[in-house]
Order: C-alpha cells, then sequence, then structure tokens
C-alpha cells in the first residue's frame, strides 16, 4: 500500500472520494502524480451493503447536523437534513440512480439565452460544449453509459411500462434513458440483477460507483493513498497565497498536517463551501479564495419532485433498477412555456418505507392510509428541472460548532418565481402522463432533501462573477481546485454526476499538463 | 390488502422484536410505562389508520419510540410531553376517545415538535415493518433471491409491452 509522510509536499491532497473526488484521483494518479485522497467516512464493501432503505440511508448519508431557512419546503420537512449525500468512502456514488444525461449547449449560455430575469445571478458557463464534450465520451466510455458505446438501453420494468404507455399516448418521446448501470457484463462487472436498490450501495456492482471502479484502479497505480475516516477541518495556505496543507481529524481522533503540492476539494456543495468559509486567515478574512464574496453563494439544487399515482392493477415499481425511463420533450428552453429553463422527466420508484416518509411528509389520517395501502399499485414518476440561482441562496456558517469544532453550516434557499412556474408546469405534465395511463388519483410530492447539490463556488469567466476559473481553479489560489458539483456555473437540468466526472476528466488533464511545466 | 408477495428484510438485519401478544407487551418497554405506552398506541393508529392491520405492529412502532427514548433524554421528554398533551385535551383519556375526537386533539397540537416528533417516527417505523411490507405489497430485500430479474420486474400485463429496445 502507497504511504506518502504528512510533511512530503509533492501530493496532491484531494477531499472527497465522491464522483468528483474520486475520478480525479485515479486520473491524476494514472496520469503520474501522487496522490492522498482523504475522506471523512469509512471503506465499506458490497458485503456491508443492505437492501434495506432506512438501513442504506444511516450507513451511508452525511447525517452530521446542519440547519435550513428560506422559503423551500425542505426548510420546513427536513430543517436539519436539508441536504442529502453520503459520507463514505465513493462518496454519493454509492447511492446514486445512475442516470447519466449531458448539458445541452443553451444550457451552458444561460444568461445568453435565458436573458435578464430579475432576481437571478444568471452567467454563461466559462467553457463551451464543444470543449466539454471529448469529455462527456470519456466519462460515458468509463462509467459504461447505457446507449453509448454499443452498450443496450435498460430493459422495461413494471413502473416504466406505466410510463411508457401514458407517455405514448400523450406522443412524447420516452425510452428506458441512459445509466452508468450494466445492462450486459461491462468493464469486469456484472449485469444488473434489478434488484432495486442502487440506492443502499448497489451489493451487485452491475452501477459505476468511484468505490468500485476509479479508486481501486488508482490504488493500483501505486501513487494513490485513500485515507478514510479522515475529516479535513481547515485548509491552509503559505506566505505567498497558495494552499499549502489540509489539517484533518483521522479516525482515531488525532488531529493531522499532510502537505500539499495542490489542493483539491469535493466534498460535496455544503462541506467544500464550508471548508473554504472556515479556512480564514489574514490574507483571506472572509475565507479561503472569497475575496469577491461567492463562495457559498448562488446554491442550486434542482426542480426535483415526484408524481405517485395509484392504478386499477398491480404494478409492483420496486422490483427493477429505479429510474429506468426518461422523457426528453421538455429539455430545452423554451420562452412559450413562461418560465426559463427546462427540466428532465425520470421514472422513479421506491420502497414502502421511503414512500410513505417523501410523498408529503406531515401528512397523516385517513386520506393518507387509503393512498399508502395501494403500494402495490402505485407508480412513480420524477423530474429534475433547473432552478435559478440568487445570490442569497446561499450555505453560511453558523455559530455552532460541530463535533470537530467546525461551525454547523445552514442552507438558505428561497423560490425563485421562474422556479414555481417550472413546477407547477412539470406536476401537471407528470399527472397527465400517469392519467393517460389510467391512474385512478395522483399525489405530487414535494422535493426530498437536495440531493442534486451545486453551484455554491461557481467556475466563471471573470474573477468578479465567481470563485473558480474554467478549470475550477480557485482565482484567488492558484493551486485550490474543486472538482464537486458546486463548480457549476449554473445547474442546468440534467442529474449532475456525468458532467461532474466529465469536468474532473479535463480538470485531470490540466493538473497534469499545468505540473508537467512546472507551473503547478 | 395484497398477499400475492412475501417480504423479506436484508437477512444481515435483526429480524422484527417479538412482543407478548396482550397488555404484558409493555413490559418489553425500557421506559414508557403502560398508560404511556397505550396513549402512543392510540396515537399511531389515528395517525396512520390501517384497519386491516392487527395491533402488534402498532405496539412494535411504539416499541421503537421506547428505544429512542431511552437513548436520548430530550427525545423522552419530548414523547412525554405529547402524551400529556393528548392525555389532557379533553376530559376522557386519549385512547378511550372515539376516532373523530383523537383526530381533533392530535389536530390541535399538529405545529408543536411533539406531535412532528411522534408523526415523523410513526413514519418512519410503521412502513418499515415487514408485516406492513407483506401487507401492503412491498417485497423488500432482494438481492440474496437473485433480484427480480426472474421475479417478476417486467410481469406487469395490464398494459402493452413497450417495444423492445425502446
Amino acid at each position: 500500500m502507497t504511504a506518502y509522510d504528512l510533511d512530503d509536499e509533492g501530493v496532491v491532497v484531494i477531499i472527497g472520494s465522491g464522483a468528483g473526488g474520486g475520478t480525479l484521483a485515479n486520473e491524476l494518479a494514472q496520469r503520474g502524480v501522487e496522490v492522498v485522497l482523504l475522506e471523512a467516512g469509512k471503506h465499506l464493501t458490497a458485503d456491508d451493503f443492505v437492501n434495506d432503505e432506512w438501513g442504506g440511508y444511516e450507513m451511508l448519508s452525511w447525517l452530521d447536523k446542519r440547519t435550513s431557512s428560506g422559503t423551500w419546503r425542505v426548510a420546513k420537512d427536513h430543517p436539519l437534513t436539508p441536504s442529502w449525500s453520503c459520507q463514505v468512502v465513493g462518496g454519493t456514488t454509492t447511492h446514486w440512480s445512475a442516470c447519466c444525461y449531458r448539458f445541452i449547449e443553451d444550457e451552458l449560455r444561460a444568461k445568453t439565452v435565458y436573458g435578464d430575469i430579475p432576481g437571478t445571478s444568471l452567467i454563461d458557463w466559462p467553457i463551451t460544449l464543444d470543449e466539454l464534450n471529448p469529455y462527456y465520451e470519456l466519462a460515458e466510455a468509463k462509467m459504461g453509459v447505457t446507449r453509448t458505446n454499443g452498450l443496450p438501453g435498460l430493459p422495461a420494468n413494471n413502473n416504466f411500462k406505466v410510463m411508457y404507455a401514458g407517455a405514448k399516448a400523450l406522443g412524447l418521446n420516452v425510452s428506458t434513458g441512459r445509466h452508468a448501470i450494466n445492462s450486459i457484463p461491462y468493464d469486469g462487472r456484472p449485469a444488473t440483477i434489478q434488484d432495486g436498490f442502487t440506492i443502499t450501495g448497489d451489493k451487485v456492482g452491475s452501477r459505476w460507483s468511484t468505490l468500485n471502479v476509479e479508486i481501486p484502479r488508482g490504488l493500483a497505480t501505486g501513487r494513490l493513498e485513500l485515507r478514510s475516516r479522515s475529516r479535513a477541518v481547515l485548509i491552509e495556505h503559505d506566505e505567498a497565497g497558495k494552499a499549502s496543507a489540509v489539517i484533518y481529524v483521522d479516525g482515531e481522533g488525532v488531529t493531522r498536517r499532510q502537505k500539499a503540492r495542490a489542493v483539491v476539494l469535493a466534498g460535496n456543495c455544503v462541506e467544500s463551501s464550508r471548508l473554504l468559509l472556515h479556512s480564514k486567515s489574514a490574507r483571506f478574512p472572509d475565507g479561503l479564495a472569497n475575496g469577491w464574496g461567492h463562495v457559498g453563494r448562488h446554491y442550486l439544487r434542482h426542480l426535483i419532485q415526484t408524481v405517485w399515482s395509484t392504478f386499477d392493477k398491480p404494478v409492483h415499481m420496486h422490483r427493477g433498477e429505479i429510474m429506468g425511463g426518461m422523457i426528453d420533450d421538455f429539455v430545452r428552453h423554451d420562452p412559450s412555456r413562461g418560465f426559463a429553463g427546462g427540466y428532465y422527466i425520470e421514472m422513479n420508484s421506491m420502497g414502502l418505507p421511503t414512500t410513505a416518509a417523501f410523498m408529503d411528509p406531515g401528512w397523516w389520517g385517513r386520506d393518507f392510509a387509503s393512498v399508502i395501502e395501494q403500494y402495490s399499485k402505485m407508480a412513480g414518476i420524477f423530474m429534475s428541472g433547473e432552478d435559478m440561482p440568487q445570490p442569497d441562496n446561499r450555505i453560511t456558517l453558523t455559530d455552532e460548532l460541530d463535533a470537530y469544532g467546525v461551525p454547523v453550516a445552514n442552507i438558505h434557499y428561497d423560490d425563485h418565481p421562474n422556479d414555481l412556474k417550472l413546477r407547477s408546469h412539470g406536476y401537471k405534465v407528470l399527472t397527465s402522463i400517469h392519467k393517460a395511463a389510467g391512474a385512478k388519483r395522483s399525489i405530487e410530492a414535494p422535493a426530498y432533501p437536495a440531493s442534486h447539490n451545486l453551484g455554491s463556488n461557481r467556475m466563471s469567466a471573470k474573477a468578479e462573477d465567481g470563485v473558480l476559473d474554467g478549470h475550477g481553479r480557485a482565482w484567488e489560489v492558484p493551486n485550490l481546485f474543486i472538482a464537486d458539483g458546486s463548480n457549476f456555473a449554473t445547474g442546468g437540468a440534467c442529474n449532475p454526476t456525468l458532467t461532474i466526472v466529465a469536468l474532473a476528466i479535463r480538470q485531470a488533464d490540466f493538473m497534469a499538463g499545468r505540473m508537467a511545466a512546472g507551473e503547478l | 390488502m395484497c398477499s400475492a408477495v412475501t417480504a423479506h428484510k436484508d437477512p444481515k438485519l435483526p429480524p422484527p422484536v417479538e412482543l407478548p401478544e396482550g397488555p404484558e407487551w409493555v413490559g418489553a418497554l425500557k421506559l414508557f410505562d403502560a398508560p404511556a405506552a397505550e396513549t402512543l398506541v392510540a396515537a399511531v393508529r389515528t395517525l396512520y389508520p390501517h384497519d386491516g392491520l392487527p395491533e402488534r405492529i402498532y405496539r412494535r412502532t411504539v416499541f421503537h419510540f421506547d428505544a429512542m427514548a431511552a437513548k436520548a433524554p430530550p427525545v423522552a421528554q419530548s414523547f412525554a410531553e405529547f402524551v400529556d398533551l393528548v392525555d389532557g385535551a379533553l376530559p376522557v383519556k386519549f385512547a378511550d376517545l372515539s376516532e373523530s375526537y383523537r383526530v381533533q386533539v392530535l389536530k390541535g397540537i399538529e405545529a408543536s415538535g411533539a406531535f412532528r416528533l411522534v408523526q415523523r417516527s410513526a413514519v418512519r417505523f410503521l412502513y418499515d415493518d415487514v408485516e406492513v411490507w407483506q401487507a401492503f405489497g412491498y417485497e423488500g430485500a432482494s438481492v440474496h433471491l437473485g433480484g427480480y430479474v426472474n421475479r417478476g420486474f417486467n410481469d406487469l400485463d395490464w398494459l402493452p409491452d413497450p417495444p423492445a429496445g425502446v
């Protein structure tokens, strides 16, 4: 096992082993770079995972306290767990349902295409789709995305049959979609056995994750050291203003200082922004890389919601891959709909425990009971839409300290009028699809804790508009990078993981190139 | 109710707790006394009234409440506060009220933290009970049985099958 010295100044230190950090660690190691990967969670294996919704939730989730405020319903329903990500080796790729869609050109030019929308802080991405596409191709190949590189799509399951019937009746373009889940054996991993438990860790390994693909391959190079149960608490910089070390607390509770050639944050939005805000110094009095005041701001979480419908006959939606359905008719920006941006429609299924918990938290009584009793005859359909960046939707530090002495984060989010218009449009379409398939009753379920956390350390073409340049490098700290979804300039509509992975591969190219040139 | 399927808990997880039938079930509790436990059972049944479910399932939910309370004194205090609120709301003890009065009492305290704790915990544990899964047609853990690939993942037959490869 590779082990680097704490005083080794030649290593790149990456904080977080999920889609961004885990991928970047492997990609850098493959390019000859020495990497220390810090992960706050444990190193679990497929044997540890359970086929159990609450058991998996408690095993994988980042459950440290956070607080929330603002008009978003999450603040009422889930005030202390407003964001849903994982604390485990592999990060949230141990939990994701593997939808893999690309940004479209309009979404990368959101400010130009959507125009001036009051209250928003829209910008264009500092990179184009032409620059990103080669990396999307690399990402899709490594992840084994269905319907790319000759891989077949996932087969239709029961829930999809309902979605398909309704969508076809309405003339919509529907397929099982594209997923980083093997429909046939690929890359040493088996085909799905349709177990329906990707979100509790995936015991089978048919789904790509950094736990089962990127990290083992990085470790095999001999240039990557993984330190699990290592909680980063502070980033230090030297007199020149370059990141020089990461302070972390190891599994025995001992505080360590790992020196670094470069530092990459990849701890998901809340943790990456929290670490920057907490890493204050005389040179960076408002937090590291926060001279322009954008760290933590423009937080995005996508307009996510589900419609659950009951039918006369059994569906058994829990059988099979949970999100194997997609409709792309509403992705493009279409001003005639009365709002900016678009949304993907996707299939969704949950087991009885979480369907009951998330259908409408707070709902009780005979009416609720009469619906949930119909679980076996229930189908689910879901959407992920673009929310508008607003400067005051942000992650901040509270006065309360956690067990490591770091302030607990608050997430503030106010819904923008555009968000409400898109949500309402989406609910109507989702319901109409199920009605067209024969639904007796449809329930508009609200968003669950935010799982698509984006934008709070955003890339921008101009330093004054964001935190990072187009390579995810801090404008003010030339050897500090961000590799998680907090680097998104705007949110787009699609599930973010594929784009996080593509950006991480691109970032690895950039970092390795700079290192080879002696500039990093 | 749907009895066409068999529900499975993950074999790695402990099986559901077996409580004695009859009033002596409260002997399995660490913290709650019998009157508090019976009030909570009545509350969970009022919140989530499934007439076909036997009493033991609601008792198991309250057994989980008791375990939560035994672990955290502030949680115990909230459960106690809930019991006081609902038992003191009307001249009849909560568990002895008719359903419409029980609903009225619960609506009256919906804004309280104690209500929120009981309601959220009820959802959390009641619908995680394998006997409820069985009753409502959720099969649960599947990998140890080979997933659903050969066990009905695409057996819905009341709608036309989509074309292959869609």
